[in-house]
């Protein structure tokens, strides 16, 4: 799969120098690279630098992107391989890390984005109940988005509906959860 | 307000036209409770995506919509970009390695329901995670892997344009075998949309890579074959 329709327009502004479509590449996919990144490098500062070095880089190298893989596919790798440069150079510096590079990860750790991170486990928590109490029809349709990468076509095949009501019940999802979000203060925590 | 917040979430889903991609484009350019609203958007998806317990409720939600779909793989990207996005671990195998047998561990339908079964995501494993997309995108597909005859599941058959390709008509499963196992000493396996993916650490240091549409009823009889005579 290709660059999504969506990330295709952002992209082709982008290589046209519009700096808000990079901003929102940047807002969309800081935090999925950020968990990425914290659970490679095991350090949030590290984390956040070759953050940095990635966005700048896809900034730099978005003309070479050729919309083969996804576009955060495209990021991620840059990411990783920014990642293990970075490996590399303090190889011989610390030895801590090449333990990182050497330990076998049979459990699966979990690894969050700071912003994620800044939530309390009870907020956490809070949201996804309040996520679970979603109306059927909005719930079904956010998680199809969200977890399943559906489409909005697809989803309103599968649920068997107007595209714009797809539309309609993922933003309602989203717009539920930042109104439950800023009463519960969740973001000023 | 709110017409401008459907906009934007569509936009994070990247769902709007040309057109309507350059307006709320302008507004964010001038409007930074917009830009946080975005960036919050990314924020909430990635807690949902990294949220185990979610996948109860999906499951549930989306069962209807499995009954619907006859999954095919239809491309090697199409499956590595599925994997990217959505890719879930939702069993691990804690048996010691290779000390399964038909009684215990390698239920593999029973443990999608069992009460040890953890549903977690996989971002954190890159390792794994790299290896699965690197050989859904690689160009390996034509090349023979010598895969044992038995590991093919009853009723498979080789596709005579893909030597690493087998079906039974309905379903497609693709091998891949890989000479280090990444820490791997369990059977594992993934559901991504409409596929799924094994790793299968081998006695002899390799790691087998079983992916495809094939539901763990009938994976459980494969992974039992190739332990039987690996």
């Amino acid at each position: 799969m290709g660059a999504s329709n969506g990330d295709k327009m952002l992209i082709a502004e982008i290589k046209a120098g519009n700096e808000v479509a990079f901003e929102a590449i940047v807002l969309k996919y800081r935090p999925k690279l950020m968990s990425v990144l914290i659970g490679y490098t095991k350090s949030r500062d590290q984390a956040e630098e070759i953050c940095q070095k990635t966005f700048m880089r896809v900034w730099q190298k978005i003309d070479t992107f050729k919309e083969e893989s996804s576009l955060f596919t495209w990021i991620y790798r840059i990411g990783i391989n920014l990642a293990k440069n970075e490996f590399a150079s303090s190889f011989y510096k610390n030895s801590k890390i090449t333990e990182r590079l050497d330990q076998e990860q049979h459990d699966v750790p979990q690894y969050r984005s700071p912003e994620i991170e800044l939530m309390a486990a009870e907020s956490e928590s809070k949201i996804m109940q309040f996520i679970q109490n979603l109306d059927e029809d909005t719930k079904t349709a956010f998680s199809l988005r969200e977890i399943e990468g559906r489409s909005y076509d697809e989803i309103a095949k599968i649920l068997d509906c107007p595209i714009g009501t797809v539309r309609s019940r993922i933003f309602r999802a989203r717009q539920l959860i930042l109104e439950f979000m800023n009463q519960e203060n969740i973001f000023n925590e | 307000m709110n017409k401008n917040l459907e906009k934007l979430s569509s936009l994070y889903d990247g769902e709007l036209s040309h057109h309507e991609m350059q307006e709320i484009l302008k507004e964010m350019d001038s409007d930074k409770n917009l830009r946080n609203t975005f960036h919050r958007f990314g924020v909430i998806s990635e807690l949902v995506q990294k949220h185990s317990d979610q996948q109860n409720s999906k499951t549930i939600s989306l069962r209807n919509y499995y009954r619907k779909i006859n999954p095919v793989i239809i491309n090697m990207a199409t499956a590595a970009a599925t994997v990217f996005l959505t890719l879930i671990v939702l069993y691990q195998f804690d048996e010691d390695r290779f000390q399964v047998d038909r009684e215990t561990s390698l239920q593999l339908s029973s443990a999608i329901s069992s009460d040890q079964a953890k549903l977690q995501l996989l971002n954190a494993d890159q390792n794994i995670m790299e290896h699965m997309i690197q050989i859904m995108q690689s160009n390996q597909s034509n090349i023979s892997q010598q895969v044992a005859k038995n590991w093919i599941p009853v009723g498979f058959s080789v596709d005579p344009k893909n030597p690493n390709q087998y079906s039974n008509g309905r379903n497609n499963l693709f091998f891949h075998l890989e000479n280090k196992q990444l820490g791997i000493k369990q059977v594992k396996y993934f559901k991504a949309n409409n596929n799924w993916i094994y790793l299968i650490p081998l006695k002899d240091g390799r790691l087998l890579t079983a992916y495809g549409d094939i539901p763990p009823s009938i994976a459980d009889q494969m992974i039992q074959s190739i332990y039987q005579r690996n």
